[in-house]
């Protein structure tokens, strides 16, 4: 525990520490798959071919590199809006093992091939069922400090963590639910349109659960302490969060446009994606307008950079989300490489530059020291900056190539192009996505070298001091 | 129209009573100030002691 400030902040290092740790995985693993992509010969069976390695890369950038940082910051802030200690340190200890485990399990796990098929929801029931234990340790601290706050009313970033922790369980519990046929094979407790609608409606919301509300949570927090500036408007906060939670959770069915379910489930799913661009862009606007008169801080302060760019893709995700969502735009880019560039603009986006923020924040805090070079962070910047955007722009562009040669058809109505034909003109785009991930690898590279050296810092000082 | 239709009817029609009690609320006038107060305190919260 800081004895200084009696925040229990040694866990918070913990966290942050792994957190990067399974980012570098995450994007060392994604940088080789658009490798495999664009070079075939690169898939050695059977454990390091594109299929076994997509869901690691994806497992470790939402739920270790995601839910990892998100876990540090929710700590961090939680004691700090309800003014109290954290409920159980210990607790949170066995919890930043816990999620070791079960990241380094789902790591081995999927690469031998166990995986329920379900997008986002790989795990087998043994490392699910620690997930789910993980989850309400987690839970069961924040709430717990929530009760006991010193602070009588809830800053908006202590909404979207409830709202996290309460979804999250909710989601995970009802569509990890199967029937186990051995230790490392189960079977959903739903079947045929049931089991992917019940798929849709936690795929879509981990969207929500997991890469919107935590993000939030610590854009509303660091932006104002980045600034020196409080928010626009805490109301306006409180009125896009229940709006979105109001919203979200009938998204889902959109990602099964066109398909044997319900026409009405996917009518509801449409016009709720498009009327969650009024929340989605409160919450831009409420950033932006914290910015007024603090608009030369995007110049002089690098942390405010990496907020508004973050809430900018955030603002642009939660435009071209709501156009994929309708249906004649979703019968065109569906099953093209639109969507990656699409979910990677949130990602690497909108949730990386927030949590990347929120560490150059909060490391020097916790060593009590200043960051080793705000240069090298500005490098970083412009480098993630660089390689999302090449990634994001060039996979639209085939995506919509694509999403043109698959609908032509000649005058008889036969199909103009061969799948193998449309897949062969997307060379050229697969070798610029994969320039722009080693670029965002270069960028991450450089950004954990900075908080390396920050912290090796701060320790070297400590020593000295005792001495 | 079946029972089931109407279940579904009443729930969102509560929902959306609920949203509008709660937009209600959080823009009324005698909320106006304490409504905006957390953005202030959070300011200051470096310290577990300070009030």
């Amino acid at each position: 525990m800081n004895q200084q400030e009696g925040y229990a902040d040694d866990i918070v290092k913990g966290f942050v520490i792994w957190s990067m740790v399974w980012g570098l995985v995450a994007v060392l693993v994604g940088v080789f798959i658009s490798f495999q992509i664009a070079f075939p010969q690169l898939n050695f069976p059977p454990y390091l071919t594109y299929g076994r390695l997509r869901p690691i890369h994806t497992n470790a950038g939402i739920f270790g590199w995601g839910i990892g940082s998100f876990m540090a910051f929710f700590i961090y802030i939680t004691q700090r809006l309800t003014r109290t200690s954290l409920w159980s340190p210990g607790l949170a200890k066995a919890q930043l093992w816990l999620f070791n485990v079960v990241i380094a399990l789902a790591a081995v796990t999927l690469a031998m091939g166990m995986n329920r098929s379900k997008e986002y929801a790989e795990l087998e029931w043994p490392v699910a069922s620690l997930v789910v234990v993980l989850w309400v340790i987690f839970a069961v601290n924040i709430v717990m400090t929530i009760v006991k706050r010193r602070e009588e009313q809830m800053y908006i970033s202590l909404w979207y963590i409830l709202a996290t922790l309460v979804g999250v369980a909710v989601l995970y519990l009802v569509n990890n639910a199967s029937i186990p046929v051995s230790l490392t094979k189960s079977y959903s407790a739903y079947a045929g349109a049931n089991d992917a609608n019940v798929q849709w409606w936690y795929g879509h919301n981990a969207v929500a659960m997991v890469l919107t509300t935590p993000p939030l949570a610590i854009f509303y927090y660091f932006l104002p302490k980045a600034t020196g500036v409080p928010i626009y408007s805490h109301r306006m906060g409180v009125i896009a969060f229940w709006s979105l939670i109001f919203m979200y959770l009938w998204t889902g069915a959109h990602h099964l446009l066109w398909a044997p379910v319900p026409d009405w489930v996917q009518t509801l799913a449409m016009a709720f994606s498009v009327m969650l661009i009024a929340p989605s862009w409160a919450a831009v606007f409420n950033g932006y307008f914290s910015m007024n008169g603090q608009w030369h801080q995007m110049r002089e302060n690098y942390l405010v950079k990496f907020l508004i760019f973050g809430i900018t893709f955030y603002g642009l995700q939660t435009l071209q989300g709501p156009s994929q969502s309708i249906r004649t735009f979703s019968a065109f880019i569906h099953f093209t490489d639109w969507v990656p560039g699409h979910v990677h603009m949130g990602t690497l986006g909108w949730v990386s530059l927030v949590l990347f923020a929120a560490i150059y924040y909060t490391i020097p805090r916790l060593y009590h020291t200043e960051i080793y070079s705000i240069g090298l962070a500005n490098v970083h910047f412009w480098l993630v900056l660089t390689g999302q955007l090449i990634f994001s722009i060039t996979m639209w562009i085939a995506g919509v190539q694509q999403a043109a040669m698959l609908n032509a058809t000649n005058p008889d109505g036969s199909l103009h192009y061969s799948f193998i034909e449309t897949l062969v003109e997307l060379y050229p785009y697969w070798h610029m996505r994969a320039l722009g991930g080693v670029i965002y690898l270069a960028g991450l590279l450089v950004f954990l070298y900075n908080i390396y050296l920050t912290i090796a810092g701060a320790k070297t000082q400590a020593a000295a001091q005792r001495a | 129209m079946d029972s089931a239709s109407i279940y579904y009817l009443g729930v969102t029609l509560i929902l959306f009573l609920i949203f509008a009690a709660i937009v209600v609320r959080t823009y009324s006038k005698r909320h106006a100030a304490r409504g905006e107060e957390p953005k202030f305190r959070m300011m200051d919260d470096d310290y577990p002691n300070h009030q």
